[in-house]
């Protein structure tokens, strides 16, 4: 694999200006502290309520770490920032992580926020898909872009994918209450839940109950940090675990703390708590039970590989890294 | 100067100026819009006026800290977009050989996808309003750039006489002569400069960004909030109209001479088709350069930053080279469906509203209102719209790209017809030539050089709205392609369709300057000195 020099200069000047932030509005403290930035896949909202709480309360800060949320957006991919040095860590997905290191950027999964895919196919009641099988003579609006998607969702369950009318259409949940499409490719925490607070109630089928298995929300970070900035990310994966345990204890209060600390972003609260709530049973499972946030093992990434063939990657073991998970957790 | 003053007195400055004629046109906007708003409500795609208004009452706050953000960097990359403009025209100017490779090279930094560039500028600048300056900057630079050119040189040859008969240079030329000649040209190229800027700085949001209108935009249509979406909208549209009015008000206090009667002699043999190609080659040679150069300068990661000889080898030399060839052409093969006919409609709709305007004036009052505004709602907002009304097929493209070219040649047509020289129209008024004569002798004729500058700016233009409809809406043609490549890392294929676009972007514009050059060399002469 080819290795990446890492921006220094870059480096420097965002821990520069970070620290420089960090004396203005943090209280001054005895220890050096480290300055690093956590790219997110989108534009802020609690989708990432537990990294605001650990920024919040201090969990980092605590730990030497000063980490800087960097946003998201339409036009914003988490893997230029990450592999260029400008963020120690991004959040990304299985999917598009394989996709990378196919190119050959030198990616490893450090951890995995949502234990189950959040696609789901979307529909109302009147008109429901309950099962793959459902799926046949309906239109679904998505975007093309997530056709592999639907295409290894058919095979999983024997669905012949020419019985779908794919309409494409932009990530809105428009076109299904305008009765243009019967259903809808999109997350369970995102498009539902806009239709929830406008007063629709929508099915939900989630594609990880039908044998979709893609890590989402996934941490990722270089090889050369992993071998050179442990430390940093060790810190700053302890942030993150003791973080979504507390989210996981209250959500209202991370969709609360959300608005508080984004007051620009446009959120409304009462989609932000549902939001919350709707990812939990995402995040969190038997397996994180026993062994705590963020964890997989062997079945769960051999399921990943299996599916991601689907989608046309082709992924071997290593491309997840336990060891700062092993670190953080103490096993 | 009677003529000045039988000028500034044309009935369309007036009509602008005049709030009173403006107030039944906007009235019948409203209700229609109201209208429209209640059949939809079901469709969840428009929300009407008063909707609006009790949104913007109530969050009012939020959206005066999103608009104060965007309105910044919008305001910031104005300025330097249209400052690096005049940069660019004074390069030219006193170095006219090099007129055709500045243009070209500025031409090609323009047709650079949106898609594209902003996820670089954002690894370039980190986080910050960097990119939103940059990309605000980007979309107005090249639409003042040419007019400004256009402008530089519309100035009657005994003008260039007089100045040398004083035995002054040509920097005595360019203050006493061009300068004054161009700044009708320029105020048209500020003026269509005002909302591209604003839109512009809205995009720069979506490379990651903590607040602003762009942020806003993204964050309702999702949340299926068409209250905010077009709150958001009318937002944008108000300060678009308020920045467009402001720029004729200033411009109108700025010019007080009557545009003068160029008569020209013939162009000469104008340069042959070798140095066309020479500076085609040079153009091609410095663009090479200077990708490669700032690839090694910024440093930038090979994994995403893909050089010429990156491009060439996909393109060319690798085992997959003819399936990224064939994926590129069906790509753009899609695209080029919506993009010609959009264009040629909007060209026409342009001009041929700019021609109903000096026709029949009555309209003005309640057109201008509306041209601006659908100029400057932002695309983002107005595709779902556009696609619920003409369905998802090639029809709401098309009507997209046509809105956005629309606008710049209506601009530039409308300030081209009242370029028609007072003493030409005194001529035909003596002779009692009814409008339609003088619209056909004098008023078109004046008009030629500034639409073709438009439609010549229309082909980047389109371009961007092409892409970006297509990678916002639609989801086909070569604008999804960059957008899925550049979320799949293939960062080869994406540079790829970098390079085509610009290219062929540029060849489309070689192509209207070629049609240009055919027909202005009948009417207007002095311009292809």
């Amino acid at each position: 694999m080819t290795s990446f020099p890492l921006t220094r200069r870059r480096l420097l000047g965002t821990g520069a200006a970070a620290l420089g932030a960090a004396s203005v509005f943090a209280p001054s403290r005895l220890w050096a502290q480290s300055a690093v930035s956590l790219q997110l896949s989108w534009l802020h909202s609690v989708q990432f309520g537990g990294s605001y709480i650990a920024q919040n309360r201090g969990f980092w800060s605590d730990n030497g770490l000063e980490v800087s949320l960097l946003p998201g957006g339409p036009n914003a991919p988490v893997e230029p920032p990450v592999v260029s040095g400008t963020a120690l860590v991004g959040i990304s997905a299985a999917d598009y992580t394989a996709a990378a290191v196919e190119e050959g950027a030198p990616f490893k999964i450090l951890g995995v926020a949502m234990q189950k895919n959040p696609f789901v196919v979307a529909s109302l009641p009147e008109n429901p898909v309950n099962e793959p099988a459902d799926l046949v003579g309906k239109r679904i609006g998505m975007a093309l872009a997530n056709t592999p998607i639907l295409e290894a969702l058919c095979t999983l369950n024997d669905v012949d994918i020419n019985d779908i009318e794919i309409v494409p259409t932009q990530y809105s949940a428009q076109p299904l209450l305008a009765g243009e499409v019967d259903c809808l490719l999109c997350w369970e925490t995102d498009l539902p839940v806009a239709m929830a607070v406008e007063g629709v109630e929508s099915i939900t089928m989630l594609l990880a109950d039908y044998g979709y298995a893609v890590h989402s929300q996934t941490y990722i970070a270089t090889e050369d940090s992993l071998a050179n900035r442990r430390e940093e990310l060790v810190a700053l994966m302890r942030g993150e675990v003791m973080a979504w345990d507390a989210y996981r204890a209250d959500t209202d209060a991370a969709a609360e703390l959300t608005l508080e600390m984004y007051p620009d972003a446009g959120l409304d609260i009462e989609a932000q708590r549902m939001q919350a709530e709707r990812q939990v049973p995402l995040m969190f499972s038997e397996l994180t039970e026993a062994n705590g946030f963020g964890w997989w093992t062997d079945e769960t990434v051999a399921a990943n590989i299996e599916t991601l063939a689907l989608l046309g990657r082709d992924v071997s073991p290593d491309l997840w890294d336990r060891s700062i998970l092993e670190e953080v957790h103490g096993s | 100067m009677s003529m000045a003053a039988s000028w500034t007195g044309t009935s369309l400055w007036r009509i602008q100026a005049s709030r009173a004629r403006a107030l039944p046109g906007l009235v019948v906007l409203l209700i229609g819009w109201e209208l429209a708003a209640r059949l939809l409500t079901d469709a969840f795609v428009l929300a009407g006026p008063t909707e609006v208004l009790a949104y913007l009452v109530e969050d009012r706050a939020l959206m005066a800290r999103a608009l104060g953000e965007t309105l910044t960097n919008a305001a910031f990359g104005f300025v330097i977009g249209n400052v690096a403009a005049i940069a660019l025209a004074a390069v030219a100017l006193a170095w006219p050989r090099a007129e055709r490779v500045v243009t070209g090279l500025a031409l090609l930094v323009f047709c650079l996808p949106l898609v594209a560039t902003g996820p670089i500028l954002r690894v370039l600048y980190g986080p910050g309003a960097g990119p939103q300056v940059t990309l605000a900057a980007l979309a107005v630079y090249y639409t003042t750039l040419i007019p400004l050119l256009v402008g530089l040189r519309a100035a009657p040859s005994s003008w260039f006489d007089l100045v040398r008969s004083y035995g002054r240079g040509r920097f005595a030329t360019l203050v006493h002569v061009r300068a004054m000649a161009s700044l009708p040209y320029f105020f048209a190229g500020l003026q269509i400069a005002a909302p591209a800027a604003f839109l512009g700085a809205m995009v720069g949001e979506f490379t990651g960004a903590e607040r602003g209108m762009g942020v806003l935009t993204v964050q309702a249509i999702r949340a299926l909030d068409v209250e905010m979406t077009w709150g958001l909208a009318t937002v944008a549209t108000a300060v678009s109209i308020l920045a467009y009015i402001a720029i004729g008000a200033l411009g109108r206090r700025v010019l007080l001479d009557a545009p003068p009667v160029i008569l020209a002699a013939p162009a000469g043999a104008s340069r042959g088709r070798l140095a066309a190609w020479v500076d085609a080659g040079l153009v091609t040679l410095i663009a090479v350069g200077a990708w490669w150069l700032a690839l090694l300068a910024f440093g930038l990661n090979p994994f995403f930053a893909k050089g010429p000889g990156d491009v060439f080898a996909a393109l060319v030399l690798d085992d997959d080279a003819a399936e990224t060839r064939a994926a590129l052409a069906a790509a753009l093969g899609e695209t080029a469906l919506f993009l010609i006919p959009g264009y040629l409609a909007g060209l026409l709709a342009g001009a041929g509203l700019a021609v109903l305007l000096i026709l029949v004036p009555m309209i003005a009052s309640s057109a201008m209102p509306l041209a601006i505004a659908l100029r400057s709602v932002p695309i983002v907002t107005t595709a779902p719209l556009v696609v619920l009304l003409l369905g998802r097929g090639a029809v709401g493209t098309i009507v997209l790209v046509a809105v956005m070219v629309f606008f710049p040649t209506f601009v530039a047509s409308l300030h081209g017809l009242r370029q028609a020289p007072g003493q030409i129209m005194d001529v035909f008024d003596s002779y009692a030539a009814g409008p339609v004569t003088r619209l056909l002798r004098v008023r078109i004729p004046a008009m030629l050089p500034a639409f073709f500058a438009a439609a010549r700016m229309a082909v980047p233009a389109s371009v961007l709205a092409v892409t970006v409809v297509e990678w916002l809406a639609t989801g086909n043609g070569i604008g999804s392609l960059m957008a899925i490549s550049a979320s799949l890392s293939d960062y080869d294929m994406l540079w790829s369709s970098v390079v085509l676009v610009s290219v062929l972007s540029a060849l489309g514009y070689a192509a209207v300057g070629a049609v240009e050059r055919r027909i202005l060399g009948t009417y207007a002469p002095e311009q292809l000195a």
